[in-house]
């Protein structure tokens, strides 16, 4: 079987699950497990031969015979978007069943059927015009989306907003297509290293994909509706959808030639992203907010990776570069693995508890065994420490890193790249240690937590399937070696004789190691536990004669230390009542940290182009006569405009 | 070029300026319908020799402008039962100063006009200038919808004017095509009249406010 027969095959199966969506949601799994295990095998073929794949169709498609292509590059991406729909969808077959959503339901199995192949259609597509409508269907499938539950005010707002956003993205789109048919000649899409006019343009496919990809400052539109989403569907935006914003910046980065300075600006954009998102991410109160302002941390952690590799690019230094990529691809596939796990997870304890308030929860370790286990392996990962997959991409990163720092003309990027990318990594572990203690031990906060209860067996699996792909990485990484390599040869041609670092088998081994001796020491604490016999006793007792669950550490004060670092970015609101007097009757202390740049810098503007525009509304009164009055002044003008320019001559 | 042509075209100019001090809404339409007829004797003026073509572009516009559309204006009047003053934004005396420094204007401008020898002579340009400008002001400074029409029918005749310097090359297609356009906007016009009338009790349009978004 072909690359191309196993699409046709997935797309078949997605167009099935399309029709079966609105009655038959058992049909409607199958089929789009069906499809996208295609999908995965095409894109492993071509990740395992590193044979490109490509068609050119007879018919035309607004003008254009439809051109697609597989390579390493999109393949990589694709055997991404085939894992996360296809786990996500099965954990939404129970998450968001018929019974619960009568109407919602069946809506959101269609969209999700069309998310999934606009998605595939963008990362297939080698032509300008198409990869734009599959751009705009994609945008339009994830509105709908994420405003399934559309009667709440907060979920209309926030789907508002990604498409306000989603379609500021698109006009720069639209341009840099525009501009780049225009100076090409086609709309057809593909390498083109030596024409250095189109350098440019990069710019505007960074503000274009970089909007979708939720970077630092672009990432207004992330955190709202990742929070209000559904949370099988927060699991693919922040695990698959934005990863296309970095499909797009990686894919045209390496066809056509970038502007000086674009490996400086996209590796400081992502050590903004990275750190910024990561202090974001510890002010929030929100679980699934959390949650979303660290998959602006990982993008930053992405967009480091990939500049560094424009750098190298630039200079020709291909061992370290290759390095960097390499690790900026692996955290593609290691952010979506283990960040849909974090929102399959927040979704569980979302639906035992009816809350996202990480100060309304707490305790949840007791009742919700599985889903704890599972979430913190993600906060493991995600917080890139041993043995598992996020250490081994960020390694990657350091890996190229410090080789662009032994050079004998040293990149001096990568100075503070290494440093604030550690810095980044400790706020992360903070952040989740402060997750997994507020949300699942200590005592409940409030009867909704006290009254959890386990996710299904239906849920469980996807969250497993998740968690034991992340484990594969992190302990046999030299595996997936050859995967991203032809991503990275499909990028740089020229960087195809690099080898695997030595360091990446160790590191495998090294990994099974720790998980032999973890899991050695945790068998044999059983062991001894079971012969001295459990006994249970109060969390947080401190000494303290009857313990309320209201005296536990909150979300907010356990990061209080480090959100203070911060507050010159964050511009966290306090609403402080001091106790006063021997006896206070009443003190209130509140902190919240809003989305400033949307809030402080895009809400101002808005308001300012607003009301310049109700000022021009007065020229629109309905009086006729003062309307002909402009028409007057118009003509006016043109007429002077006419003679003093000297347009009219014979 | 053509002393006659010239003396037709000031005599227009002249209308332009009774039109604009005028008060009375049947005697603004009775000096809409006399430009009408004064413009449809030019293109005899112009023609050294006479053709079949001439005729019929001339007796056209003779009976369109001066006789079909007026009649269609006053029967909207009548129909409408409209009360005959004007009911001027810009007072009389003004309207006439306005039109008088915009005919100074037009006439200034004319000159300057890169324009075929031929015309340098003649009042076309200037008064087809001058009309537009004319109307214009009709169509800004007065309040009742059918002196609007008037003022657009002024206007028209402007452009009519203009028209006349390209009756060499094609007489009939700019005749005609003007004078359908003009037909089927006071068509137009005259039932919209019909319909505020019947809608809002008053021709008044700064009343119709209320329609601007």
């Amino acid at each position: 079987m072909t690359a191309g027969n196993l699409l046709a095959g997935g797309a078949l199966g997605l167009l099935l699950s399309l029709t079966s969506s609105p009655r038959a949601p058992r049909a409607w799994l199958g089929t789009v497990l069906a499809g996208s295990l295609l999908g995965l095998t095409a894109a492993v073929s071509v990740l395992v031969t590193g044979e490109a794949w490509e068609w050119r169709s007879t018919f035309a498609i607004g003008g254009e015979s439809v051109h697609l292509r597989l390579d390493g590059v999109s393949a990589l991406f694709l055997a991404l978007l085939a894992v996360g729909g296809a786990v996500s969808a099965a954990y939404a077959h129970e998450y968001w069943p018929d019974r619960a959503h009568p109407v919602s339901a069946p809506r959101g199995r269609g969209w999700w059927s069309g998310l999934l192949l606009s998605m595939g259609l963008v990362l297939l597509s080698s032509n300008g015009l198409h990869f734009l409508i599959a751009w705009e269907l994609f945008a339009l499938c994830g509105y709908f989306l994420i405003t399934l539950e559309g009667r709440r005010r907060a979920v209309r707002a926030a789907g508002w907003l990604y498409l306000a956003a989603s379609h500021a993205g698109t006009l720069a789109l639209f341009a840099f297509f525009a501009l780049l048919a225009e100076r090409t000649g086609s709309w057809e899409l593909g390498p083109r290293p030596d024409e250095a006019g189109l350098a440019p343009l990069f710019w505007l496919a960074l503000f274009g994909f970089g909007i979708k990809a939720g970077l630092f400052p672009l990432h207004i539109w992330l955190p709202s509706a990742h929070a209000n989403a559904p949370s099988h569907v927060s699991a693919i935006l922040s695990g698959v959808a934005i990863k296309l914003g970095i499909y797009g910046l990686v894919r045209f980065s390496g066809w056509l030639p970038t502007p000086v300075g674009a490996g400086e600006v996209v590796v400081g954009l992502g050590l903004a992203s990275a750190v910024l998102g990561v202090a974001f991410a510890l002010g929030q109160h929100d679980l699934k907010r959390l949650l979303a302002y660290h998959s602006v941390e990982n993008i930053g952690i992405i967009l480091i990776g990939l500049g560094l590799a424009l750098i190298a690019a630039a200079r020709g230094h291909a061992t370290w570069g290759a390095l960097t990529l390499a690790g900026a691809l692996l955290h593609v596939w290691n952010h979506g693995l283990f960040k849909s796990l974090l929102f399959l997870g927040a979704g569980s304890v979302l639906h035992a508890t009816g809350t996202r308030e990480m100060s309304r929860l707490g305790g949840l370790w007791r009742t919700m065994p599985w889903t704890a286990s599972l979430f913190a392996l993600g906060a493991v990962a995600i917080s890139g420490l041993p043995p598992l997959n996020g250490f081994v991409s960020e390694w990657l990163v350091y890996l190229g890193m410090f080789g662009a720092v032994n050079q004998p003309a040293t990149v001096t990027a990568a100075v503070p790249a290494i440093i604030l990318l550690a810095m980044t990594g400790a706020l992360a572990l903070a952040c989740f240690v402060k997750v997994c203690g507020v949300v699942f031990l200590g005592a409940a906060r409030s009867p909704e937590a006290a009254g959890a209860h386990e996710c299904t067996v239906g849920m469980r699996v996807p969250m497993g399937v998740l968690a034991a792909a992340c484990v594969a990485i992190g302990l046999a990484p030299a595996l997936f070696w050859p995967a991203v390599h032809t991503a990275v040869t499909a990028w740089r041609g020229t960087w195809a004789n690099v080898p695997a670092p030595v360091s990446l088998a160790q590191l495998g081994w090294v990994h099974t190691a720790l998980v032999v001796a973890a899991v050695g020491a945790a068998a044999g604490l059983g062991w001894r536990a079971r012969r001295g016999g459990w006994r249970r006793a109060v969390t947080w007792d401190c000494g303290y004669a009857a313990p309320t669950a209201r005296m536990q550490y909150t979300a907010g004060s356990f990061a209080g230390i480090l959100t203070e670092w911060f507050a010159w970015a964050l511009r966290p609101e306090r609403h402080v009542q001091r106790p006063t007097a021997t006896f206070p009757p009443h003190a209130r202390f509140e902190e919240h940290t809003p989305e400033t740049v949307l809030e402080r810098g895009i809400a101002p503007c808005a308001r300012g182009v607003l009301r310049l525009a109700a000022v021009v509304r007065r020229l629109q009164h309905g009086r006729t006569h003062a309307y002909i009055l402009y028409l007057l002044i118009g003509l006016a003008a043109v007429a002077v405009m006419a003679l003093a320019w000297g347009g009219v001559g014979p | 070029m053509n002393q006659g042509l010239n003396l037709l075209v000031g005599l227009a100019m002249g209308l332009n300026l009774v039109a604009l001090g005028t008060g009375r809404l049947p005697s603004l339409i009775r000096l809409a319908a006399w430009q009408g007829v004064v413009l449809g004797l030019m293109p005899l003026v112009i023609e050294a020799e006479w053709r079949v073509m001439t005729f019929v572009v001339a007796t056209a516009t003779v009976v369109m402008k001066g006789l079909v559309i007026p009649a269609l204006l006053r029967r909207a009047m009548r129909t409408a039962n409209i009360d005959r003053d004007l009911d001027p934004l810009i007072g009389y005396l003004p309207s006439l100063l306005l039109g008088a420094a915009g005919m100074i204007g037009a006439v200034a401008v004319a000159q300057r006009m890169p324009l075929l020898p031929e015309h340098h002579e003649s009042l076309l340009v200037a008064g087809a200038l001058a009309s537009v400008f004319s109307g214009l002001l009709l169509l800004l400074g007065r309040a009742k919808a059918i002196s609007q029409v008037c003022g657009y029918l002024i206007l028209e005749n402007g452009i009519y004017l203009f028209g006349l310097l390209l009756i060499h090359s094609t007489p009939l297609l700019v005749e005609g095509g003007i004078l359908l356009d003009l037909t089927v906007a006071v068509f137009v016009i005259g039932i919209i009249v019909d319909r505020i009338q019947r809608a809002f009790d008053t021709l008044d349009t700064r009343k119709l406010t209320v329609l601007r978004e």
